[in-house]
């Protein structure tokens, strides 16, 4: 009788919380089976992030052999070869451009509330394409001539068999040409969902800046990567089936050139692109403001694609065999968009009442970095400076404040700031501040000075330096700073672990308190179709106008008071008087 | 849009205010500190490689130094306000520990933005009219030389033809100690004529190569089937290092040469003495590794020319 205790007074509310956990081989089962574009999401997160992780090992071999003048790290100068190459190669097609694909599968269907995206199932094929082309790819360290060793921009003719034998470079070529088609399928998934597949009432216009970067960005990827395919499948043609497309006497030489550019300047805003995306959701919710200037956002985004795609020949200034005053215009030009963006940040946070959680730190150490890549970039897309700077470690620390300073800082204020969205747990804000403040000055210390190396006439790609040009100091400072930046990565992975096993689960739908887009309407993480209901969509931030209804938009329609309304009075909208608007109501 | 929404209360920002300057502060000290760093160059150079006596290197060098001067000033400029302006919200716009509600909800302010999208183009506009003017004369060839080498690259040094006194020198790859990094063994020297106007055109046997002496601020690839050409005056004599600045395979690294500025006597007697070795005539093209394209091919110089 009462000496019996009830079973449910053992269980906590912690118990009740919790969701049951998966055995490990249930969890691979299940992901490896998976449709969700959220699972698949986190597969691209998984995955990129290793790659990052092997880059980055990569990067500090290369950073340590230069420390010295002489050869103590590497055995030869084709072993530095081959590291800065599937540095680059890694860096670039294996983690920033899957990380695009990454975010967004992890985001864009939740912040057009669609339960999915248009293809599953294509989604999930086109992450296998990019996993087993990237490890075809990186798989020449495995053989006895070792990986691709010709630069990660593969010019013809030392990337053809005759200067490059080996099977690494065959496995480069074909194994990057597989990854493209993962990448081209994500985009054409991308672009169907966003045109489809969006809410009742999620306008184009209403879409979050990150959706927008999404479609731009899918839509680049539709243009670029198919010319890099067939570069790519010709110079597999040229290698193993002694095909003659990219012969010097044909003048092959520069059409490869020209081909390569042709994808590679696009690509560098395809993984630009999605990361301001990541910038522009992450100011508004943390400065408690909407985005400011939301339309010159979108057409500045607009501006930086099309302006993207007649750029690609400031990488061929040097080759004294392109036109140069169209390029370098158009070159200057793409920083007037940029600029706008950066005005539009800036007019955000203005005005707001900021709190400094870990999002937005990463977010201003990215707008404080990418400032000084986009200045150094307008120095270099003058061609009368660039004869100098081309091919030197300035150029290397220009891309590196871009690249680098968009990818990887706007990377950990997406994570941090979507962690709980993605995990249902919040990392450690303490931690996410270390990470910060040693990754921040381990980048500084590292690319700063490689800005002062270049302009003295420190050439790119070279495994040695003479130990009479003076180029040792700045070197081991830049040392230092690699050392420094790699162990920031510890605090992260130390974070993500101990807030996977203890962090208590996230119980409201917006844990930072002031999210905009649709994805703070639902739970952390969302059901496996995404929402049990869906707010009203009134504005670009419906989820804003759901929890904070004081600030909201009025309900109702807002006729836009032009001049039909002018001249032919508004609109007939019945018993005026029941809204409480009784002026306006004509009489019938 | 505005709504009626309960404003934020605002306070005394003086505290912060004062913060920011010490931010600021250690942001220049920073900065200064870097620069300091410097090795070869200085700042009336902006760092740029300078002669033994911060005279100009070639007739060239002070054109590209004062641009990449007053570039960098522009740019800097905008840097700073743009740094400027983005402390300053962190600083102004900081959640106080009382402050409750929301701010106002600004959603765009379109004069703003217009004036913010206009003005860069106006200074893109200035930029490229300096760009476009030193840039072709850079390139410009359309005067006659005094002297035109032929400088071929191959895997991994370099074959100097000179075309107007009809003799040749043929490098070999500069081995780097693996200990220590220096030379084991000397590296090929290019002569050239101090105040001499100097043609180069460049041809690659192989692979792309690119011509590169620092201290010229100039470089062009060289590529194989193509022939590319730019002229300089050396102004000032001394021994410069050249390389090859465009990835050419294993010993890319170890692809360097010595540039000697001499005088035009000095450097009539290096071509007689390479004459008394027997270095008369000119490497032909025929040892490349494929041919040159026939449009290219025709403007390779005639041995003797100039």
């Amino acid at each position: 009788m009462a000496t019996t205790i009830p079973t449910v007074e053992y269980r906590t509310t912690e118990r009740v919380a919790a969701r049951p956990r998966l055995l490990p081989g249930q969890t691979v089962v299940k992901w490896i089976t998976t449709t969700d574009h959220k699972i698949i999401g986190n597969l691209y997160f998984i995955a990129a992030f290793t790659w990052f992780l092997i880059g980055g090992i990569m990067a500090l071999l290369i950073r340590s052999e230069l420390a010295a003048p002489g050869l103590q790290i590497v055995d030869s100068p084709e072993q530095y070869n081959q590291l800065f190459t599937m540095h680059g190669t890694i860096m670039l097609l294996l983690f920033a451009t899957p990380l695009f694909a990454g975010f967004a599968n992890a985001l864009m269907p939740l912040q057009i509330g669609a339960p999915d995206v248009a293809f599953p199932r294509l989604n999930m094929f086109a992450f296998w394409l990019y996993l087993f082309g990237g490890i075809i790819a990186a798989a020449g360290f495995l053989t006895p001539q070792g990986a691709a060793s010709f630069g990660w921009f593969a010019y013809a003719p030392l990337s053809n068999s005759t200067y490059s034998p080996g099977v690494g470079g065959d496995l480069w070529v074909f194994g990057l040409a597989l990854s493209g088609f993962g990448t081209i399928l994500g985009a054409v998934n991308f672009i169907t969902t966003i045109i489809c597949m969006r809410a009742p009432g999620m306008t184009m216009f209403r879409m979050p800046i990150f959706t927008w970067t999404i479609l731009i960005t899918s839509i680049l990827v539709l243009i670029a990567f198919p010319i890099l395919a067939a570069a790519l499948f010709g110079l597999g043609a040229d290698r193993r089936f002694g095909a003659h497309l990219f012969d010097a006497e044909s003048g092959g030489v520069l059409l490869w050139q020209h081909l390569f550019w042709f994808f590679g300047h696009p690509e560098v805003y395809i993984i630009a692109l999605p990361f301001f995306g990541i910038i522009s959701e992450v100011l508004p919710v943390f400065s408690r403001k909407p985005i400011f200037g939301y339309k010159t956002l979108v057409f500045a985004t607009i501006a930086i694609a099309a302006l993207s795609v007649s750029v690609w020949a400031h990488h061929m200034y040097a080759t004294g065999q392109v036109l140069l005053p169209f390029f370098a215009i158009m070159t200057m030009l793409i920083a007037v968009p940029t600029g706008v963006k950066f005005f539009n940040w800036i007019g955000t946070m203005w005005g707001g009442s900021i709190t400094f959680d870990t999002p937005i730190i990463w977010a201003i150490g990215f707008i404080v970095t990418f400032l000084f890549g986009g200045l150094t970039g307008v120095i270099l897309s003058s061609p009368a400076l660039d004869f100098h700077l081309s091919d030197t470690y300035f150029v290397v620390a220009h891309f590196h404040y871009t690249v680098f300073g968009t990818v990887v800082f706007a990377m950990f204020s997406g994570f941090y700031f979507w962690w709980p969205k993605f995990t249902g747990r919040m990392l450690d804000e303490k931690l996410g501040k270390i990470h910060f403040w040693m990754l921040f000055v381990g980048f500084h210390t590292t690319f700063l000075i490689q800005h002062l190396l270049g302009i003295e006439g420190m050439t790119r790609r070279y495994a040695d330096y003479l130990p009479s040009e003076g180029f040792q100091t700045a070197n081991v400072i830049s040392t230092v700073g690699a050392f420094l930046l790699g162990a920031s990565t510890l605090p992260f992975l130390y974070n993500v672990w101990k807030t996977w096993r203890y962090a208590p689960l996230v119980e409201t739908d917006d844990p930072w308190g002031y999210g905009g887009s649709l994805e703070w309407a639902t739970s952390c993480p969302p059901p496996r179709h995404n929402f049990d209901s869906i707010p009203r969509i009134r504005s670009e931030r419906p989820a804003f106008d759901l929890h904070h209804p004081e600030a909201a938009p009025p309900d109702g329609p807002q006729p836009d008071p032009g001049t039909l309304i002018n001249v032919m009075g508004s609109a007939d909208l019945g018993d005026m008087t029941k809204h409480g608007d009784p002026g306006t109501g004509s009489s019938r | 849009m505005t709504w009626k929404v309960p404003l934020l209360r605002k306070h005394d920002t003086s505290v912060r205010r004062r913060r920011g300057w010490t931010i600021l502060g250690v942001m220049v000290a920073c900065s200064l500190f870097l620069s300091g760093c410097a090795g070869n160059g200085t700042a009336s150079s902006g760092w740029l490689p300078q002669g033994a006596n911060g005279g100009q290197v070639t007739n060239n060098t002070g054109r590209v130094t004062s641009l990449w001067i007053g570039t960098w000033i522009a740019a800097l400029s905008v840097g700073l306000i743009v740094w400027g302006l983005t402390i300053w919200v962190m600083v102004r716009f900081r959640r106080k520990k009382d402050d409750i509600g929301l701010p106002p909800q600004l959603r765009y302010n379109v004069p703003i933005e217009m004036l913010y999208t206009i003005v860069p183009v106006f200074m893109v506009a200035v930029l490229f009219y300096y760009t476009a003017r030193d840039e072709s004369a850079l390139l410009d060839n359309s005067a006659t030389p005094d002297v035109t080498v032929n400088v071929v690259a191959k895997q991994w040094s370099w074959d100097f033809n000179y075309v107007t006194a009809n003799t040749y020198s043929s490098g070999v790859h500069t081995e780097l100690d693996p200990k220590t990094g220096n030379p084991l063994n000397a590296m090929p020297v290019l002569y050239l004529p101090e105040g001499k106007r100097v043609q180069f055109v460049l041809n690659a046997r192989d692979v792309i190569h690119s011509f590169w002496v620092p201290a010229f601020l100039q470089k062009l690839d060289m590529i194989p089937g193509r022939t590319n050409k730019f002229q300089v005056v050396p102004m000032e004599q001394g021994t410069y290092q050249g390389k090859c600045a465009e990835l050419c395979g294993a010993y890319h690294s170890q692809m360097l040469f010595t540039v000697k500025v001499v005088s035009p006597a000095e450097y009539e007697n290096q071509m007689q003495q390479l004459r008394t070795l027997g270095q008369t005539g000119q490497l032909p093209n025929t040892l490349n590794r494929s041919p040159l394209l026939p449009a290219d091919l025709s403007s390779v110089p005639t041995p003797g020319s100039n």
